[in-house]
């Protein structure tokens, strides 16, 4: 009697066991950062020029893009083509600029060069095929004018870059 | 010595993973529920803020042709620290849902801040 009362007490016992939790965590990550390593900074290397070519006195910006699925984003890049803020400017600016693939994580992003797609003019398109990091460099030049002096003061233009799901 | 080299860029990998200036938004692909209040849909994303020279990011939402689509959410333009996300929810009317494609949030410079070419990023969730 005694035996059969602890056999039915030790399975009341462990029965609460059985249900014991055991959760499965998980996190979601982004699958696009878009990392500004470098700001670009203009150089002045002509009274009517600002460059951010380094022999100019400049610096090239550079942007790094780390995909962690390959084949769900496309990048733009939308180099400067007018100055978000700068002294009274009389005369017109021509803008020119660019944006070129830089270091990569994976040697085939390479290809990421030859495929990229300019439209319009400022805006370029590179199409993330692959999972990793890849630098973009862009670049920008505003010339003022003909002849005439840039007026003394600081110049600030806007980089765009962006990361859209396909 | 292949392996060491992968080892070592992993952990270079990580290391960049970790300090930096990011912007990063999810889910990747949203998907649209009803929400409290009749004929109104809601959707809830995720924004992560590893810029230091960015503490405010403006919400948009977007069509096939990039022209805006109304929406509501609790603020426009979102107010987020150094290395801390927020999630915020994003309103659009049933009717109008057809027409949503794309959930941006772009980075927003103050002007006095600005003593370089300024960096904005923005990234762009696609309506699934």
């Amino acid at each position: 009697m005694l035996k059969k009362l602890a056999v039915i007490s030790s399975l009341i016992l462990t029965t609460p066991a059985l249900a014991v939790n055991s959760p499965i965590n998980g996190q979601v990550q982004a699958k696009c950062s878009i990392w500004t390593e470098t700001q670009g900074v203009y150089g002045n290397p002509l009274p009517n020029k600002l460059d951010t070519l380094p022999a100019s006195g400049g610096t090239h910006a550079s942007i790094r893009v780390d995909i962690a699925q390959a084949n769900f984003y496309k990048t733009s890049f939308t180099h400067p083509i007018s100055f978000s803020s700068s002294p009274t400017l009389s005369d017109t600016v021509v803008w020119s600029g660019s944006t070129v693939v830089g270091q990569v994580s994976v040697t085939e992003m390479s290809a990421y060069e030859a495929a990229k797609v300019i439209s319009p003019s400022n805006v370029t398109t590179f199409d993330m095929t692959l999972a990793g990091s890849t630098w973009f460099t862009v670049s920008s030049t505003a010339l003022y004018g003909y002849n005439k002096s840039l007026p003394a003061g600081s110049y600030v233009a806007q980089i765009v870059a962006e990361c859209i799901a396909k | 010595m292949h392996c060491k080299v992968k080892l070592l860029l992993s952990v270079v990998f990580v290391f960049w993973a970790s300090f930096g200036f990011a912007h990063e938004m999810t889910p990747a692909y949203p998907k649209f529920v009803t929400s409290y209040i009749d004929d109104v849909s809601v959707t809830k994303m995720k924004l992560f803020n590893r810029r230091d020279d960015v503490s405010y990011y403006k919400i948009e939402v977007w069509d096939n042709n990039w022209e805006p689509v109304p929406f509501a959410s609790t603020n426009k333009i979102i107010k987020i620290g150094h290395n801390k996300s927020v999630s915020f929810d994003v309103y659009v009317q049933t009717k109008d849902l057809k027409y949503v494609v794309y959930i941006c949030t772009i980075s927003k410079n103050f002007k006095e801040d600005q003593k370089v070419t300024v960096i904005a990023s923005r990234i762009c969730s696609k309506i699934d």
